[in-house]
């Protein structure tokens, strides 16, 4: 590829040439005003992420193992969302040249490198039903259904070295690409040389594909093959859409935790805020705007082939989270976020974001719970089974695993790329409306 | 040093009336610094050093000016055209839709294509215009205006379609909601309703964003006018025997468009307040007005078309469509008009051909998916309409066509230098053009002409009257936007102005700022940044 090289001829800016505007001795970026000391609250947030995980565990043991299973796996999608929702904001901010992100771009490179770990955890509910319980939720690993019609349609699909290979191949290909973009980072941290920022921009050209072609088919082979009989194109884009909305959200929530602890001081300031809760609201509104299409395209057309997995959600106490979903995912933020003022100060928007996290959840609980409740009768009315308590432990499990390995990762290295070539810019970042 | 007041000199400067008459516009390294890659480094986005004075009277000299020696010829050829597509049009209306290539199965053909392709063309603007003006994305300010002006024409182009695809065309009026005494209403369950709805907000939204973005301009092309005629060296006198100069209906036309806008700073704070709830009642736009269109196809039954992408596939289609449309009116334009290419700069050139890589490939990213789930969902004639007919079959040189043009060919976009080069610029954003109206051509075509029995099979050729009324639509269009680029203000000059190095209240001067050192970095940065940078 000469093309590659060409993006990436640095001799047009070799340092010397164009000055850079200095801003090492900016009082924001201090060393204290950047690191973290000391990792106890990661410490707390995985010990609650293990204390929720062994309550799931007893959860299995005591009450269902379907339910069990089906609640650590939302927790898991929603902690593989924010961190794919990571991973593309960094490459789209990257390829975009966007000036405003430079003092959130360590953050985003921290979030993304979760991907691959949040996929593993993700990984795990697919692996434990096809060995040991035997296609309790994945209706296709069920040996009673072998012999259905529409599975042998698309036996290759689920062929168990294809759907496990593809699973490693996301894995890979999210370690390669966020280990790439960290990597340079830290060099850059070091050297400072600004062609890395450029190198990293030609990554993410082709690593956006990548990204949006893994995301896509995780959502169809974590999410949408519980049922193996529904399918939708929009799939991918919907879980894409959660998984950008629920970035932001974790975005929004860690830097706020650190600017409460004095951290960040003059690097986000309440213009940055003002950015990301402008993400937050339009995803809030591109989230909408996907899930009305798949609804009402399938509502319309009313083919029993798709509707069926609409009405299963549509009744048996799902219906209640439908319209919860539509209010609370939609509506309420989207008349919230619409203030400025809610934008830019970090404890509304904090709360707002953690509101976006709690509906990740309730949208993933949405897509995975009721295929546990088809699948194990005597639990049809499993919302209303008094169990809602594996449910809350399998989400808390993933969030504050995430949320444990995310600040850990924040401590271990400065929480802003210093010599980020637009640091200057972002540094001093104004939205004027 | 001097003994004239130093605000004169910065006022001078700034009016362009004091330019060095020797400096060096080109670093020696970087060139005029376009195109470099430096992270660190915003390109500038008016090249040439010009000053305020110089935009202003480049941007109105279009208007004012003898238009250039193509522009008649053009004009009439285009108008011939659209003159040409008016007599068929003519004539489909005295003789029914029969005279169409239309038949019992392929109901639905060229006319529907060319309204979905026209529609889709309009995007861009729109997106040019709101959602990168939200996105802050300053080198929109040289392409604003002719995109959202191409939004309007191809609006205009596209509403003629339906309008005469209904048959009984004087009964278009029904498609409104409007009480009449035979109680007969449109079918509001129907996506084509929703159609009309959404087409209409959005031609009214795009033509009031168009035209309040230009209100500042046509004053300035107001008071220019009258400033000629005030000190008598007016244009020539029109009529020999009355004594109208140009320049005194110019001062009458554009006065009476610019609406009293007086320059003053309330006047200007309206405006951005006005223009900002414009660009946030249009983003929606941008989605919306392409997705109702994908539901007129979504949310039937036919193979092929049902399919729950539509709606984000068609607007990622219509953006990568309007884009190559507007690659294809400004590198002419850039071309063809003096001083041009200061204000639309490789640069912007090689911004767009990425616009058109990344909807290229969303649009690519649509087709493998719908493929994908058609194979996946197990349903026979879903996998056929798109194996059988499509990628086989007598249709399959459109797919195939499609595929090419639509995801092939943006990817030598990979390389800067195809990028930067306007006549591979050129090239693909012509071959995308074909491409996208080919995509709309399968859709609609290949899933219509055959139905589930064999002896349902026909195919659709087009007739005379199919092909000159859609070459009619581009003389329109065509017409339309020559005559925009005569008459009306093609860059908005304040945004332009906005984006001048001098704009900053810290710029130092000329010979300092260009090319070199610190300066360099803050082509693009905006007063705030530097007064911050003081308070620091």
């Amino acid at each position: 590829m000469s093309s590659a090289t060409s993006g990436l001829d640095t001799s047009k800016f070799v340092p010397g040439t164009i000055v850079l505007p200095d801003v090492s001795n900016d009082p924001a970026l201090k060393r204290e005003n950047i690191t973290i000391s000391g990792s106890t609250p990661s410490t707390m947030l995985l010990g609650v992420g293990l204390i929720a995980l062994v309550a799931t565990i007893v959860g299995g043991a005591v009450v269902s193992k379907q339910h069990a299973l089906a609640s650590f796996h939302v927790g898991a999608c929603t902690a593989l969302a924010m961190s794919l929702g990571g991973l593309f904001f960094l490459q789209a901010t990257s390829l975009t040249n966007a000036g405003w992100s430079a003092t959130i771009r360590r953050l985003l490179e921290n979030m993304a490198s979760l991907a691959p770990i949040c996929g593993v955890l993700a990984a795990i509910t697919p692996i434990l039903d096809f060995v040991v319980f035997k296609g309790s939720l994945f209706t296709w690993m069920n040996p009673e259904y072998s012999s259905d019609y529409l599975l042998s349609k698309k036996a290759i699909f689920f062929t168990p070295v294809f759907f496990f290979g593809r699973m490693g191949l996301y894995l890979v290909i999210w370690w390669y690409l966020s280990r790439v973009y960290v990597a340079r980072s830290l060099e850059q941290d070091r050297t400072g040389d600004r062609s890395l920022s450029a190198k990293t921009r030609f990554t993410a050209s082709w690593g956006m594909i990548l990204t949006a072609l893994s995301i896509a088919f995780c959502a169809f082979d974590w999410l949408m093959s519980f049922d193996f009989r529904f399918f939708s194109t929009m799939w991918g884009v919907y879980y894409f859409a959660g998984c950008a909305y629920s970035g932001i959200a974790a975005l929004i929530i860690i830097t706020q935790a650190l600017r409460n602890r004095g951290l960040l001081k003059g690097v986000v300031t309440d213009e940055h805020y003002h950015d990301l809760g402008k993400l937050q609201f339009a995803f809030t509104v591109f989230w909408a705007y996907i899930a009305f299409s798949q609804y009402f395209l399938i509502w319309y057309s009313n083919i029993p082939e798709e509707t069926a997995w609409y009405v299963a959600r549509k009744q048996g106490g799902w219906e209640y989270l439908f319209y919860t979903l539509c209010f609370g995912h939609f509506l309420v933020p989207f008349l919230v976020l619409i203030f400025r003022d809610v934008k830019r100060k970090g404890t509304a928007l904090t709360f707002m974001a953690g509101w976006a996290i709690t509906m990740q959840v309730l949208d993933m609980i949405f897509i995975v719970r009721p295929m546990a409740a088809i699948n194990e009768v005597e639990a049809q009315m499993a919302l209303t089974n008094k169990h809602i308590w594996i449910d809350a432990a399998g989400a808390i499990a993933g969030i504050a695993i995430f949320f444990g390995l995310f600040w850990r990762v924040c401590a271990s290295r400065p929480l802003v790329a210093v010599h980020d070539p637009r640091m200057a810019e972002a540094l001093h970042h104004k939205n004027y409306v | 040093m001097t003994t004239l007041h130093p605000d004169k000199i910065t006022a001078d400067r700034l009016a362009g009336r004091a330019r060095p008459a020797t400096e060096s516009m080109h670093d020696p390294v970087i060139g005029d610094g376009t195109l470099i890659d430096d992270p660190g480094v915003r390109p500038p986005l008016v090249l040439n050093g010009r000053t305020f004075g110089e935009v202003t009277d480049i941007v109105c000299g279009y208007a004012e000016n003898a238009p250039p020696r193509w522009w008649l010829p053009a004009f009439m050829t285009a108008f011939g055209i659209a003159q040409l597509g008016g007599l068929f049009i003519l004539y489909l209306v005295i003789t029914g839709i029969g005279t169409w290539g239309l038949n019992n199965q392929v109901d639905w053909a060229w006319d529907i294509t060319n309204f979905v392709f026209w529609i889709g063309i309009g995007h861009a603007g729109t997106l040019i215009s709101a959602i990168l003006c939200l996105f802050k994305q300053k080198w929109r300010t040289a392409i604003n205006r002719s995109a959202e002006a191409m939004t309007i024409f191809a609006v205009i182009c596209a509403a003629t379609f339906p309008g005469i695809h209904i048959g009984r065309q004087w009964a278009a009026w029904m498609l409104f909601p409007i009480p009449n005494a035979n109680q007969i209403w449109p079918n509001f369950r129907s996506p084509l309703l929703w159609d009309v709805f959404a087409v209409s907000t959005y031609a009214t939204v795009s033509l009031l964003f168009w035209y309040m973005g230009m209100i500042p301009d046509l004053a300035t092309l107001r008071d220019r006018a009258d400033l000629r005629l005030r000190k008598m060296a007016s244009g020539p006198i029109l009529l020999p025997i009355v004594p109208v100069r140009v320049d005194a209906i110019r001062a009458y036309v554009y006065g009476f468009l610019s609406l009293g806008w007086r320059f003053s700073a309330r006047h200007w704070h309206r405006y951005e307040v006005a223009y900002l709830v414009l660009a946030g009642i249009s983003t929606p736009l941008v989605l919306s007005v392409h997705s109702i269109v994908s539901f007129d196809f979504a949310t039937s039954i036919v193979p092929g078309w049902h399919t729950t992408i539509f709606p984000p596939y068609f607007v990622a289609g219509a953006i990568f469509g309007g884009f190559a449309m507007v690659l294809l009116l400004l590198i002419p334009a850039r071309a063809l008009y003096k001083n041009f290419a200061d204000f639309v700069t490789l640069r912007h050139i090689e911004n767009m051909a990425k616009i058109v890589l990344l909807t290229g490939m969303m649009v690519g990213f649509a087709y493998a998916m719908e493929f994908f789930i058609a194979w996946y969902g197990g349903n026979k004639f879903e996998l056929d309409v798109f194996l059988q007919n499509r990628a086989q079959g007598p249709y399959a040189w459109a797919y195939w066509t499609m595929i090419s043009c639509n995801v092939i060919s943006p990817q030598i976009f990979w390389s800067k230098k195809m990028r930067t080069s306007t006549i591979a610029v050129f090239v693909v954003a012509f071959l995308v053009t074909i491409g996208m109206w080919f995509e709309r051509f399968v859709i609609i075509v290949t899933s219509l002409h055959r139905a589930y029995l064999p002896g349902e099979w026909h195919m659709f050729w087009p007739t005379p009257v199919d092909i000159m009324i859609f070459v009619g639509s581009f003389g329109t269009f065509l017409t339309l936007f020559l005559l925009f680029m005569k008459f009306l203000p093609v860059f908005a000059i304040s945004e332009l102005k906005a984006v001048l190095p001098q704009a900053s209240p810290h710029w130092d001067g000329y010979g300092h700022g260009h090319g070199h050192g610190h300066g360099h970095s803050n082509h693009d940065h905006s007063h705030a940044n530097h007064a911050n940078k003081e308070a620091h």
